[in-house]
């Protein structure tokens, strides 16, 4: 079974926001609906001493999944391959699980009445293809994969970089991965 | 791409067409079924993009059927700018323009009748095949701010424009004036890889604190406009510390002693109070670039968008290149020459129809001599003798722009009176806004070739529907000046009554007695005819698409050595021009400030005195386009100018506040974004700005002025760069003053 997780390099990202777009795009969502925002943290400092980092952000797929744990409905599932996952006949959208997740990462459906989120594309990782945000990246920022497999490239990445976890000292233990810059440049 | 979407459903086919919403022309796949298009992705095996497409490329499907899209000819029915259309067909729309514009020909002379376009995604030869045979030389781009003084100045000096840049063999790249982070994805993803795989130094140059200055190695944060002064300054740096490559000077410059001479006196402290950059971080920039070799400098337009000050700075900008010896190396610029396999575009031009004495009645061509014809005949043949073909004549050798929009109105030098427009919307793209709309009014016939109701197109008699992105093929050439070419074919045939450009230019061109010159009946065709040398040997341009897709020409380094040198009249690089003296300029770049700067107007100053720069390109836009499709649009949904925290304070100004910016020619408004990011008394605006929730009717045509950046720009003969007659966009003078909450919407 594969255990998939998403590594996000983010000395590459540029803030473009194609990520953002190509989800929305493929979700179908309303204007008003982002699975997937990237924010930009600056410039900070003072000019002309500046820095700026863009953190794309996304469902982070909890090993220990605290919206899981709320949905009253069993709508809110933790695939064995890890992809959390929302079966959208069962959602009463009575928002738990949005009150529960501490990454703001599910969102509720006006027009539908449920909730909703990433769910790594699910529809396209089955049948063996990368989501459409890693895909629709022209930077290659974001990294997905199987990371039991040694030779994946999200593997690779996760082993030989210093990542972080966003929220890491919840326990929630997230399956997207953060490269940064000078820390990963120093290891 | 939609969810669950089934790629291997019956009937479904894939084909290699090409994103269209700006100049880089991603792959794309798109799966067809039943000439619907119901999915695209990026194309993995695109040499470009592999895969990637921003947040343009993704909306693809939603700007093909969007509600707002123009579908079949109108011909105006109300008074101009009313609103109100006739469908017509396109028979009776062709019919009566080559009627008009035959009476205006015979009335006025075939110059009367003039072009406008917008950037590089038409089939342009095709539009100055029309023209030639039409007999007009008044065909104009906005491409003065673009590139094109690059191309003709560099092309003087060195014999061809090292556009080419050898990234994979460098170990530095200049970004002067360009943030592919936000306008060229394909090279920001290429300068990441070979930054984290190769250590490649970046230098950014850019009075923003842009997405990819925040990726480079070293970040010089200039006075808007202040290029030349920095570049000299760099000149002067790379002769006097013996940076520069004395065997390659010695061996290929000419004039190398002149240079030298010229710019001893731009030292880096004379540069400091010009550029706002410490003469110790302008030493470090060019010792940085001068000593990690090979190296590139990466065109951008702020050159070319500096008014009078652009043809010196890029000239000043490829002398930098020429004398480290950064110039067909590899991982130097190559100059690659114009492409000897198959046919380029300027041999579809019909050049040698158009007569001298049409020629010589180029509105412009005795002011700006570089980008007309007498400045391009004189290039044409030495290029010609040097590497057997001419540059792209169009975008190449054009009307001046601003001038035909002054003889619409005044009719000096000569009445025009017709204006066909495609893929642009002048009111919002061209300089000094407020004269290009009162010209787009004042026109006595105007037909618009377009997606969208623009402003522009509002204006027209006719407005024609073009076909766009997935609806039409695409070779991709550098302005048809590269010697490879990317290919891309249309997914469906165009949508309701929409027909491609080329389409447009022919069937005129058949109705005004140009029947034998149009052997080609669809743009396919004409491709195919251009491919046809390169010996592939496909039986139709898709064949070619779907086999090949494109062809690059084995990468060739130091021609010179073959060729017995350069294609400049001496042989050499010519560091002191002769082509440039020849035509009337100076053959050294000259130190000229600023169009508008606090040390030559000290009196312009105390009104206007915070430094303003426009036209820099953000995501998700494109120029003046996208503003219809929500989907892109919630990213940036309101105009937005950047100013530092500093000045915002001394100015009561806060986040989100609507100022007024204003310079001599008039005012716009947009919202303060307070940022870091620009230096105090620097004021960033955003580009093309106009609102098409609203209603386009005059006055107000869709608030085409209010938030509109050009009302700013200067395009005054004398503010006009005298080789090119490209106009001011940067480094002009403004004052700025919170929009009263009272005031009403502003009247134009």
């Amino acid at each position: 079974m594969a255990r998939y997780a998403m590594v996000i390099d983010t000395r590459r990202c540029i803030g473009c926001q194609s990520c953002t777009v190509a989800c929305k795009v493929h979700n179908e969502l309303p204007v008003d609906m982002i699975y997937n925002p990237v924010t930009t943290v600056g410039p900070t400092g003072v000019f002309p001493n500046l820095h700026m980092v863009h953190i794309p952000l996304l469902c982070m797929h909890c090993e220990n999944t605290p919206c899981v744990d709320a949905c009253p409905t069993g709508a809110s599932l933790r695939r064995e391959d890890g992809i959390v996952w929302i079966d959208e006949k069962k959602c009463v959208g009575c928002k738990a699980c949005v009150m529960a997740c501490p990454y703001g990462a599910r969102i509720f459906n006006q027009e539908k009445g449920i909730v909703q989120k990433c769910d790594f594309c699910l529809d396209r990782v089955e049948k063996g293809n990368i989501p459409r945000c890693v895909q629709s990246c022209h930077q290659k920022a974001r990294i997905f994969g199987d990371l039991d497999d040694p030779n994946s490239e999200v593997a690779k990445l996760k082993n030989s970089h210093h990542t972080v976890r966003l929220l890491d000292e919840l326990g929630s233990k997230p399956s997207v991965f953060y490269i940064y810059g000078l820390e990963a440049r120093m290891k | 791409m939609k969810r669950n979407f089934d790629f291997e459903q019956e009937g479904i086919q894939v084909k290699k067409s090409c994103c269209y919403f700006c100049h880089q022309n991603c792959g794309v796949l798109a799966y067809v079924k039943d000439d619907k298009v119901l999915a695209i992705e990026g194309d993995p095996d695109f040499p470009t993009n592999t895969g990637g497409l921003c947040c343009r490329g993704n909306i693809a499907l939603l700007h093909l059927d969007h509600p707002d899209r123009i579908n079949y000819p109108l011909k105006r029915i109300g008074k101009r700018g009313e609103g109100k259309w006739q469908r017509i067909s396109w028979d009776q729309a062709l019919d009566e323009i080559a009627a008009k514009l035959a009476q205006i020909r015979e009335e006025y002379g075939a110059e009367a009748v003039a072009t406008a376009g917008g950037t590089q995604r038409t089939d342009d030869w095709a539009r100055r095949r029309f023209m030639n045979l039409f007999g007009s030389p008044n065909g104009f781009h906005n491409s003065h701010l673009c590139w094109i003084p690059t191309f003709m100045i560099e092309t003087a000096v060195c014999g061809w424009s090292p556009f080419e840049i050898d990234l994979a063999n460098s170990r530095c790249i200049v970004l002067w004036g360009q943030n592919p982070g936000a306008s060229n994805m394909p090279e920001m993803h290429h300068l990441s890889e070979l930054k984290q795989k190769n250590g490649l130094k970046i230098i950014t140059i850019d009075p923003r604190f842009t997405e990819t200055a925040a990726k480079s190695d070293l970040w010089l944060p200039l006075r808007p406009g202040s290029d030349l002064a920095l570049a000299l300054a760099w000149l002067h740096v790379i002769i006097y510390e013996g940076l520069y490559d004395p065997v390659f000077v010695e061996n290929y410059c000419e004039g190398f002693g002149e240079l030298a001479n010229h710019v001893e006196q731009f030292t880096p402290e004379w540069a400091e109070p010009l550029t706002w950059l410490s003469a110790d971080l302008i030493r470090e920039s060019a010792r940085m670039y001068a000593m990690n070799k090979p190296g590139n400098i990466q065109w951008g337009v702020a050159m070319d968008q500096q008014g009078r000050a652009s043809g010196a700075a890029i000239h000043a900008r490829i002398l930098i290149r020429a004398i480290t010896g950064n110039l067909d190396v590899p991982g130097s610029d190559l100059l690659t020459g114009p492409s000897l396999e198959f046919i380029t575009d300027e041999e579809m031009e019909a050049n040698e129809y158009l007569s001298e004495e049409q020629k010589a009645k180029q509105i412009g061509a005795d002011k700006f001599k570089l980008l007309t014809w007498p400045g391009y005949s004189k290039i044409a043949e030495m290029s010609k003798k040097y590497w057997g073909k001419a540059p792209t004549a169009e975008w190449m050798c054009e009307a001046h722009p601003p001038s035909v929009f002054r003889a619409i109105l005044t009719g000096d030098p000569y009445p025009v009176k017709a204006l066909l427009v495609s893929a642009t919307n002048p009111v919002n793209s061209y300089g000094e806004s407020k004269l290009v709309l009162e010209a787009l009014r004042a026109v006595d016939f105007m037909v618009t070739c377009e997606y969208w109701m623009t402003p522009t197109a509002a204006l027209s008699d006719y407005v024609l529907p073009i076909a766009g992105a997935l609806e039409r093929p695409t070779i991709t050439s550098s302005y048809g000046c590269s010697d490879f070419l990317l290919a891309s074919q249309r997914a469906i045939k165009p949508m309701y009554e929409r027909r491609n450009d080329y389409n447009f230019w022919r069937d005129l061109g058949i109705r005004l007695g140009q029947e034998d010159m149009w052997p080609w009946e669809t743009v396919e065709d004409a491709y195919l005819h251009k491919l046809e040398p390169l010996g592939y040997g496909s039986d139709s341009y898709d064949e070619f698409v779907e086999y090949w897709r494109f062809h690059f020409p084995e990468r060739q380094y130091q021609k010179y050595l073959d060729k017995g040198g350069f294609g400049t009249p001496s042989g050499k690089i010519e560091l002191y021009s002769s082509v440039l003296k020849d035509l009337g300029y100076s053959p050294l770049p000259e130190y000229v400030g600023p169009v508008e700067n606090e040390i030559d107007h000290p009196e312009l100053a105390k009104e206007y005195p915070l430094v303003l720069s426009t036209g820099n390109g953000f995501m998700p836009f494109h120029h003046s386009e996208h503003f219809q499709i929500p989907d892109v649009r919630f990213l940036n949904s309101e105009p937005y100018f950047q100013i530092n925290p500093e000045t915002a304070e001394e100015y009561g100004i806060k986040e989100g506040d609507w100022v007024w910016i204003e310079t001599q020619r008039g005012r716009m408004k947009q919202k303060a974004d307070v940022t870091q990011a620009v230096a105090p008394r620097v004021i960033i605006t955003q580009r093309g700005w106009w609102f098409p929730e609203r209603k386009m009717e005059e006055p107000d045509l869709a608030g085409c002025l209010e938030s509109n950046t050009n009302v700013l720009t200067s395009t005054r003969d004398e503010d006009c760069c005298p080789l090119s007659g490209t106009w001011a966009n940067r480094g002009l003078l403004c004052k700025i003053y919170k929009v009263d909450s009272t005031e009403q919407k502003e009247d134009n």
